[in-house]
């Protein structure tokens, strides 16, 4: 559950697209809540609408229905009002290629009245000042990703919305960005991102909204919702001529249990439980761990749970 | 304003922007290469030649003058209210001198004015004063000025054209556009600053374009000697035409821009456009009257501060002959002017709001 003041809310925004088959629903009522303050991943498979929502909030696409406010302004007819306090890159970095990437930038601070020099220390602070001369179109893509990040720095905003930001990148890139992130989120801004590449929301992410089908499926705290899922599951280590015995004693006490090799893994109980459940019936386990529970098992479940409950 | 500024900047920031410069700059050097040699006085061996030819005639005029007078104006009698020009049917020796063009015509100079007229069947045409205006002007006759407004001044507007085409649809096609409006959100300003950094910022290349094909032409002309007799009313006259070039060439590019928008691709708007002036070209005289509302007319007339068309009387021939009247009409330069005025108008305020109302990546 997130509470307290938020940066970005939704409620029941839906968005749908005129395809050759007809209307094809992109956002389904979804009701999103963004805290201000901290890492907000926004997380889904591809085409969960990830990227609709963000281009609803920065007024790029319209909403058929439903309301968006940021920083409590309704957008998109406010957008205007609030647009200095948000920084976005949607998708992939998008600039003039032929043009250079200070001259880029130089654009869009003149665009909004913001002093030239604070493009040469944006760009100083992305580490782009030796190539800043140089045209975008020669610039790798973490280079193009700096130089976004860069272009949202330009209105030092109080809000960082990045669409899929380590897309493409190598391990450092990855890295670099996270890192960029948290340094912002630690400043006191509030940085929106989603992303499908689980392991590297939960790294960095403070609270989490996950959608799927274009609705909203789970929000929280990331340690909220992996907490809710850890403990639930346990792998057991058995002689193998045991295995058999186990799942038997296991499953008569109502517990979901799956063969792994010679261990099960057990849902339905800790490890204590299943230990002494084993250990009445004289079968003593060899290895007991509760299962690794991250924040991609909680994605993957909840996600399935959703397809289950679509194709039911 | 700022954003218009900015946008401006943009603008000359492109290649496709100084790539049109420089044509416009081609254009001008060819508008004034193709005249070297009509701009040549004639030599003297040509002059030698027309005197001989003169002379024969003269002979042979001494012979059988008399007999064609009567013939002529028997025809004439036959036909009521006609004048065959009887009396001027003697040979001239003005007429056998090779001439050349000058840098302006004036239609006391001796060219004919109906140059453009006297080979299609005009029968039942009577030139009023307005069609008497639009070719006895400056730009109707015979000069490499009017020349060059026929050919290089259209070939300026569609370079601006262009120009406001490719100026919004490469940022719709590389995506910039859509980080644009996270920093200016308000579409209608944004729309607003490109259709007015494109009106105002092609002006260069139009302006520059026209001025240095009247100062080649002059130039070339005062290098052979033909400049001829110029005028203040003369200069006065091509100070106007450049200011109608100027506003034609700014809806120009504001009309590239509206195209760019609705149709997104430099190749949909260029090749749209194209096929309409093909059409308006190819088909006018199908039309009839409502030529008047082609849009290659208009601009024709805008620029030349009027121009004319032709079509079929529709009438049949009381006399049951097969002969089919042409019938001239006038588009006045008003008429173009606001014509145009209200085309663009229309289309910036379609354009401007599906630019409003879409989806963008």
């Amino acid at each position: 559950m997130i509470d307290g003041e938020l940066a970005v809310e939704t409620r029941g925004l839906r968005k749908s697209f005129r395809t050759l088959r007809g209307r094809r629903v992109g956002v389904e009522n979804l009701d999103l809540r963004v805290p201000v303050g901290g890492v907000h991943g926004f997380l889904g498979p591809n085409g969960s609408g990830k990227t609709t929502t963000i281009r609803m909030l920065l007024g790029l696409a319209r909403p058929d229905r439903g309301t968006a406010t940021i920083f409590g302004h309704e957008v998109p007819r406010h957008l205007p009002d609030v647009v200095g306090r948000v920084g976005a890159i949607v998708e992939s970095p998008r600039f003039f290629p032929a043009f250079t990437g200070r001259s880029n930038l130089r654009l869009l601070a003149d665009a909004i009245g913001t002093p030239r020099d604070r493009v040469d220390a944006v760009l100083e602070e992305v580490g782009l000042s030796g190539r800043a001369g140089d045209p975008y179109r020669t610039y790798s893509l973490g280079m193009k990703q700096r130089l976004a990040i860069g272009a949202t720095l330009l209105k030092d905003p109080d809000l960082l919305i990045f669409d899929e930001p380590t897309n493409g990148l190598d391990p450092a890139g990855i890295h670099e960005i996270r890192r960029t992130m948290r340094d912002l989120a630690d400043r006191g801004r509030t940085v929106l991102v989603s992303s499908h590449i689980l392991a590297e929301v939960q790294q960095v992410a403070d609270s989490v909204s996950i959608v799927a089908r274009g609705r909203l499926i789970a929000e929280g705290r990331v340690a909220d919702l992996v907490a809710g899922q850890a403990g639930q599951a346990v792998r057991v280590g058995l002689a193998s001529d045991e295995v058999a015995v186990a799942a038997s004693v296991l499953g008569a006490r109502g517990l979901s249990v799956e063969r792994d090799g010679a261990a099960l893994v057990v849902e339905g109980a800790g490890a204590a439980a299943v230990n002494r459940m084993l250990g009445e019936q004289g079968v003593w386990a060899r290895e007991l761990a509760p299962r690794q529970v991250d924040l991609e098992s909680v994605f993957l479940g909840l996600t399935q749970t959703e397809t289950a409950g679509e194709s039911v | 304003m700022r954003l218009v500024g900015v946008e401006l900047r943009r603008l000359w920031m492109r290649r496709v922007t100084w790539g049109g410069l420089l044509l416009a700059l081609v254009v001008a050097g060819l508008a004034v290469v193709t005249q070297i040699g009509a701009a040549q006085p004639p030599s003297a061996q040509e002059i030698a030649q027309a005197e001989r030819y003169y002379a024969e005639q003269a002979e042979w005029w001494q012979e059988n003058g008399e007999q064609e007078t009567a013939s002529c104006r028997e025809a004439q009698a036959a036909e009521p209210g006609a004048d065959y020009g009887c009396d001027r049917l003697e040979p001239q020796l003005e007429q056998f001198l090779p001439s050349s063009s000058t840098f302006v015509w004036h239609e006391t100079s001796g060219s004919s004015a109906t140059g453009g007229l006297t080979g299609t069947e005009t029968a039942a045409a009577a030139l009023s004063a307005e069609v008497a205006a639009v070719q006895e002007s400056l730009w109707s006759g015979w000069s490499s000025l009017s020349s060059a407004a026929r050919s290089a001044a259209p070939a300026f507007l569609m370079l601006a054209f262009v120009v406001g085409v490719s100026f919004v649809t490469a940022e719709q096609r590389t995506g910039a556009l859509g980080l644009w409006l996270t920093f200016e959100p308000r579409r209608s300003r944004v729309y607003g600053s490109k259709a007015a950094a494109a009106a105002l910022g092609t002006a260069p290349l139009v302006l520059g374009g026209w001025l240095a094909t009247v100062g080649g032409l002059y130039a070339l002309h005062a290098a052979v000697g033909t400049v001829g007799t110029v005028s203040g009313d003369d200069w006065a006259q091509i100070a106007a035409f450049s200011g109608r070039l100027l506003l034609a060439g700014a809806l120009c590019a504001a009309a590239g821009v509206a195209l760019g928008v609705l149709l997104r691709h430099a190749a949909s708007a260029i090749g749209g456009a194209a096929l309409l002036l093909w059409a308006s070209a190819g088909f006018a005289f199908t039309l009839g009257t409502a030529q008047r509302w082609l849009p290659v007319l208009n601009l024709d007339a805008w620029l030349r501060d009027g121009a004319i068309y032709q079509y079929p009387a529709r009438a049949a021939d009381p006399s049951g002959e097969a002969s089919v009247p042409w019938l001239t009409g006038v588009v006045g330069g008003a008429h173009g002017g606001l014509y145009w005025l209200a085309v663009v108008a229309v289309l910036t305020l379609v354009a401007g709001a599906v630019f409003c109302r879409r989806d963008l990546d």
